[in-house]
């Protein structure tokens, strides 16, 4: 299991929250994704072998950009 | 690094952050939008109201087409690609409803020009530049809602003075290493987590944990970082650096609970999920359903029309996040960090306060409280001190700490009896410090002071025997003192109604004696460790408990109870445990914990309240046609900017 904080830029609805979630949340090996509009930050928890990539490949396909990747 | 001294206040070139970047990309766009707009509604307004023409019939149409298209095009571009992305993708949006309902109105002037159908392209740019200008009050709102958080990210120092030999160094806050000794000045922040090796001042911690009073620091003690030194010169050996140090921690604890979901908002969140696309299911029945039933068009699109524009998920995705947002910042502020935003909602269920005795309701290490003496008090003290200054024992550190000496006594022959006491010489005499086992062991006697034991020990101390050549000269008892704010805080919740526990491993005359004095009537005693969580469960079957213990010892408990506040004091904040982390171990941040979710919860289901309440009503105003789509564009913007502002209201509440 490994954590990661992402900084997302573009959201500005709540709708857009959710729409994260539930891109990230198909990637598998994503255990959960909560997205914050407040901080713009989401926190994923996935297991070992998913990759920064397609966390932000999954947050685009929703239309937004991921600013940064923190572990 | 070079030895020459920068500037302290050098200026930081920061880059703007992407709520600044975002803001004045509203900003802007609402210049332009409304630069475009009100021309618009004045040709509009000027036809409607005054009844005369600027311009001919046919012209007046391409004119406002004209100035309509940049306000859609250029200032709601970015609203218009990501709201029909949306459309395409099925990742729908509030940019979904709002992108069609002015591409509609901004496409129907274009008709206009070649059939006799309704103009609705003046009224498509009023629409977005109510909406960027909606997005702009919101994005600033929602900044402020989270000033308390911004403060606390910001609060860390920039730079530390080192010192290197016998030079003063500043480096940046970046290349410090553990080890280093830094020289904070009066006024100065102290810039990491160390231990003070040099000087004497008095430290504001109050904006870590929301002490109002300086505390004071000498050797030995152990600062924060980011606290404010107030008089003294302090040579601090940095002892934590980065992402270990009690601010970052703090603010990493901050950050995941704003993360974390709340029940209550399970409701909102899938409301909000399947929101978008019935709103367009909606706003198609409606229009088609006018169409059917007035066979008039023009009114039918704008009723369409007013139905996209008017339903806005955003107060309802904003309703809880937001009050959480105003709420745990302020908490922050005072040093009560909630973890899971859970505990506000669970806080208000709870029936029954569990308190740990030790480190909770008492200071957790002993004091002296009374001194009993055949001689004078002073000797006595003074010759307990010279020998218990040789030991490591709690009960020694007290009676050290009490007697405060500038000198000691020479000892010799100085010797720890495990258990029971000390024992050594002062010149020619013979000193024994112990307990009545001790005495008995050295055969000495005590008949004269043992009804003075006896009361002491039913009030739960511990008593230390003074004896000079075989005789005893006095008794010191030692205990754990409780903190000043105990009673106080205990009568409140008392006063409120709650059951109140205190669970504790001391024996039952010790927790009796304790409990008596804070007020607490129902005492759980000789409790391991281990089976605080059990008795937690138990008290379960009662009512929601929360329970209140630090958080080294007592994580099973502190995770059993339904919320679990833990308490820390100083940098010794276990902050993996609890619900609820209070950064002072005082029992009114516990109080205010509770005051603080009450409170919080109570703004979120207001907020929810006003959020279902104004779709539920205005959606179906909207389809009855009542509602113009300029005046629905309106109201939606001000459901969400209402739902902010209510909760920021939230910090006109004392806690």
């Amino acid at each position: 299991m490994k954590k990661f904080k992402v900084l997302i830029q573009g959201m500005h609805c709540a709708s857009c929250a959710s729409n994260i979630e539930r891109s990230v949340g198909k990637v598998s090996g994503v255990k959960s994704c909560s997205v914050s509009l407040m901080t713009r930050k989401s926190l994923i928890e996935c297991d070992d072998n998913v990759k920064e990539e397609e966390i932000k490949k999954a947050v685009a396909r929703a239309g937004y950009q991921v600013v940064s990747i923190e572990k | 690094m070079d030895h020459q001294m920068s500037g302290h206040d050098h200026a930081q070139m920061q880059e703007p952050s992407i709520e600044e970047m975002e803001i004045r990309g509203w900003k802007k766009k609402m210049i332009w939008a409304w630069i475009f707009t009100i021309p618009i509604a004045i040709l509009m307004l000027g036809e409607r109201l005054l009844g005369f023409e600027l311009f001919p019939e046919k012209v007046m149409p391409i004119i406002i087409l004209a100035l309509a298209f940049p306000v859609i095009f250029i200032t709601g571009w970015q609203t218009i690609r990501g709201g029909l992305r949306g459309l395409f993708t099925f990742y729908f949006n509030m940019d979904s409803l709002i992108a069609l309902g002015t591409l509609i109105a901004y496409f129907s002037g274009l008709l206009h020009i070649f059939f006799k159908n309704g103009d609705y392209s003046g009224v498509s740019a009023m629409i977005m530049a109510i909406f960027v200008t909606g997005k702009y009050i919101e994005t600033k709102a929602r900044g402020q809602a989270t000033q308390e958080i911004k403060k606390l990210l910001e609060l860390g120092a920039k730079k530390a003075r080192l010192l290197q030999g016998k030079i003063e160094v500043e480096v940046d806050i970046s290349e410090l290493k553990i080890g280093d000794i830094m020289i904070i000045k009066p006024g100065e922040k102290i810039p990491t987590d160390g231990i003070v090796v040099r000087g004497e001042s008095a430290v504001d911690e109050s904006m870590i944990s929301g002490e109002s009073l300086p505390v004071e620091k000498g050797k030995g003690s152990a600062v924060i970082g980011a606290t404010l030194n107030q008089d003294g010169i302090l040579y601090v050996k940095a002892t934590k650096i980065g992402s270990d140090t009690f601010l970052a921690h703090i603010i990493n604890l901050v950050e995941e609970a704003q993360g974390t979901k709340i029940p209550i908002q399970k409701l909102a969140d899938k409301v909000t999920s399947i929101f978008v696309p019935t709103i367009l299911i909606i706003a198609t029945l409606t229009f088609i359903a006018w169409l059917y039933l007035t066979g008039d068009i023009n009114r039918s699109l704008g009723v369409g029309i007013s139905v996209l524009v008017i339903a806005c998920p955003c107060a309802l995705g904003l309703a809880v996040p937001i009050a959480l947002m105003v709420g745990s910042g302020m908490g922050a502020k005072r040093g009560i960090l909630i973890r899971k935003g859970e505990a506000i909602q669970t806080m208000k269920e709870v029936r029954i306060f569990v308190f740990d005795k030790t480190g909770t309701i008492t200071k957790g290490k002993p004091e002296v409280t009374n001194i009993h003496s055949k001689v004078k008090e002073n000797y006595l003290l003074d010759i307990a001190a010279s020998l218990e200054t040789l030991s490591e024992h709690p009960i020694a550190h007290a009676i050290v700490s009490r007697a405060n000496l500038k000198k000691y006594r020479k000892v010799t022959n100085f010797n720890i009896v495990r258990g029971k006491g000390v024992m050594g010489k002062i010149g020619s005499k013979d000193i024994v410090i112990g307990n009545r086992s001790l005495m008995t062991d050295k055969n000495i006697k005590y008949d004269d002071l043992d009804q003075k034991i006896r009361g002491f020990e039913s009030e739960g101390k511990t008593i230390m025997i003074i004896a000079e050549n075989k005789k005893a000269l006095g008794i010191i008892a030692v205990a754990d003192a409780i903190k000043e704010d105990s009673a106080q805080a205990i009568n409140i919740l008392n006063q409120l109604g709650y059951k109140i526990f205190m669970l504790t491993g001391d024996n039952e005359l010790t927790a009796r004696a304790i409990a008596f004095q804070v007020g607490i009537k129902n005492v759980i005693a000789n409790v391991l460790p281990e089976d605080k969580a059990k008795k937690v469960e138990e008290l379960q079957k009662y009512g929601m408990v929360a329970f209140v213990g630090d958080g080294i010892n007592d994580a099973p408990a502190l995770k059993q109870a339904n919320v679990g506040i833990a308490m820390g004091s100083g940098t010794d904040i276990a902050i993996e445990a609890g619900d609820i982390v209070l950064v002072k171990g005082s029992l009114r941040g516990a109080i205010a914990a509770l005051n603080l979710s009450k409170a919080t919860f109570k703004k979120i289901k207001q907020n929810l309240f006003w959020a279902f309440g104004y779709n539920v009503i205005m959606i179906p105003l909207a389809m009855a046609g009542i509602l113009n789509p300029v005046f629905a564009e309106v109201a939606m913007a001000l459901s969400s900017i209402s739902v902010i502002t209510n909760a920021n209201l939230l910090r006109r509440i004392r806690v």
